[in-house]
């Protein structure tokens, strides 16, 4: 393992449609620390809009948004908290 | 089977998956032993009422009387469960052991969580935490004549997802009846992205929300309330002022120690197999209810269906929770709509109407008696007729796109 590389929490949203992964990932955000990295696993595709909108609105980075063949990976950076 | 073959079940918590799966068990199969720090069942959807429409406070029972004859009751608060050693202790120093658990322990509110929200809550009141706190939030808006409210979840888990429109649909439904729409600044503040967090109701509820004029601020996760200035801040920098703040607390589970401690999240909901609800790595313990860290709708309905496939695992039969939800939605002016999914089905984009409405209304009534679970029958029948995907392939939503 890198030991340069940020903290990662990992968020299981498979599954989840009501209320939804953006339920998880804004959870995980209240936790999270400047610096920190969260990766959200969902299977609803309207993860990708709304974690979208959500980085747009709260100011941090998308690393990452990935189809795989049994869901949706998405790694986001908290750069502002 | 003789009285020794008896399978010992202890049930910890006292509300509706509590006690329906209590009721559910066959007395010549199990020794039920229900643990609860309570006596006092509380229908909890009739806060919303008591709050808004100043509805009939008397919404407890006692716990002794809604369970079956051959169901022991214990009132006692449970402190640790250790499920390595398959023991129950309690705040009573009672010690009890049993072959399967079953966690149904709900959860609570904890407005400390959030600076400047205790204080807020303590004078304006909530409608999720029990009913003072909701004869608070009637006070308030009775003595309401103008300025601004502010009603929303702080936090993303919510009990009951569809109770902030609710709230602020009928404390506007209200302040029109008083004649004060004109006077009085409606905002609706959620921390997703929309003002229902599942896109297909959102389709319906925001039109409403806009119709009625009530302002909605999206991604408003609270970070904080400043009583002082009667400011609320969200995390993402946006600030919103009140004069009457209807704000519903954050959500935990009970204060309970668990042997692992691994089986409690970081908010305390025990860690639960989205099927099988069983909780992790645990064969003989089962979650169910609130309590669980289950990816669906923190709703009686889920407790109540999710009671019923682990009465049907402990009898040895197959069965599997689905992730059904079945939430109705009161929309004001006599309008209501349900919120219906599952973990694989969408949510519906479920019309709006007065039989919905109706039928919320109903179940206020028939809920003590659906406890005993000798209603089963007919709530198997509705909720297959409801099943989202075969409501969907009918088409029976189309129309209302």
């Amino acid at each position: 393992m890198d030991a340069t590389a940020a903290p990662r929490t990992q968020v299981d949203s498979r599954g989840s449609s009501c209320p939804g992964p953006i339920t998880d990932l804004a959870m995980a955000y209240r936790r999270a620390k400047v610096g920190d990295e969260i990766e959200l696993w969902a299977t609803d595709p309207g993860v990708k809009p709304d974690v979208r909108a959500w980085a747009a609105k709260t100011r941090n980075e998308i690393v990452s948004i990935e189809d795989q063949p049994d869901k949706i990976v998405v790694i986001v950076r908290i750069v502002r908290r | 089977m003789g009285v020794l073959a008896m399978k010992r079940i202890l049930i910890v918590g006292g509300g509706t998956g509590a006690t329906m799966l209590a009721n559910m068990l066959d007395k010549r199969r199990f020794d039920v032993t229900v643990l609860s720090k309570s006596r006092a069942h509380v229908f909890q959807p009739a806060f919303l009422y008591v709050a808004f429409k100043h509805g009939n406070p008397n919404i407890v029972r006692d716990e002794r009387r809604l369970l079956a004859r051959h169901v022991r009751f214990v009132e006692d608060a449970v402190t640790r469960i250790d499920l390595e050693a398959h023991t129950v202790t309690t705040a009573g120093d009672a010690r009890y052991e049993y072959d399967a658990v079953v966690v149904a322990t709900g959860v609570t509110t904890d407005p400390s969580q959030i600076p400047g929200l205790t204080e807020v809550n303590a004078q304006f009141g909530d409608y999720h935490t029990n009913v003072v706190q909701a004869q608070k939030v009637w006070a308030a808006l009775d003595s309401f004549r103008s300025g601004t409210i502010v009603l929303g979840q702080s936090t993303p888990i919510i009990k009951c997802p569809p109770s902030p429109v609710e709230g602020i649909l009928l404390a506007e439904e209200l302040i029109r009846r008083r004649g004060l729409r004109q006077k009085t600044r409606l905002v609706f503040i959620t921390p997703f992205p929309r003002a229902y967090p599942a896109e297909p109701m959102n389709e319906i509820v925001e039109p409403v929300l806009r119709s009625r004029g009530i302002e909605t601020m999206t991604f408003f996760d609270v970070d904080r309330i400043d009583p002082e200035t009667r400011t609320i801040s969200s995390i993402a920098g946006d600030e919103i002022q009140y004069d009457l703040p209807i704000i519903i607390p954050p959500f935990v589970g009970a204060e309970i120690a668990y042997e692992p401690a691994s089986v409690l999240d970081a908010n305390r909901f025990v860690v639960t197999d989205k099927q099988s609800l069983r909780i992790k790595g645990f064969d003989d313990a089962f979650a169910i209810g609130d309590a669980t860290n289950l990816p669906t709708s923190k709703a009686g309905v889920g407790a109540h269906l999710e009671a019923k496939v682990v009465a049907r695992l402990l009898e040895g039969a197959p069965a599997e929770f689905h992730g059904r939800t079945h939430c109705p939605m009161d929309l004001a002016y006599g309008l209501g709509t349900f919120v219906i999914g599952s973990y694989t089905a969408p949510v519906l984009k479920y019309p709006p109407n007065r039989l919905n409405h109706l039928m919320k209304a109903m179940m206020g009534h028939i809920y003590w008696v659906s406890l005993r679970g000798t209603l089963e029958p007919v709530f198997d029948w509705y909720f297959a007729r409801t099943d989202p995907d075969k409501v969907r392939q009918a088409g029976e939503v189309a129309g209302h796109a």
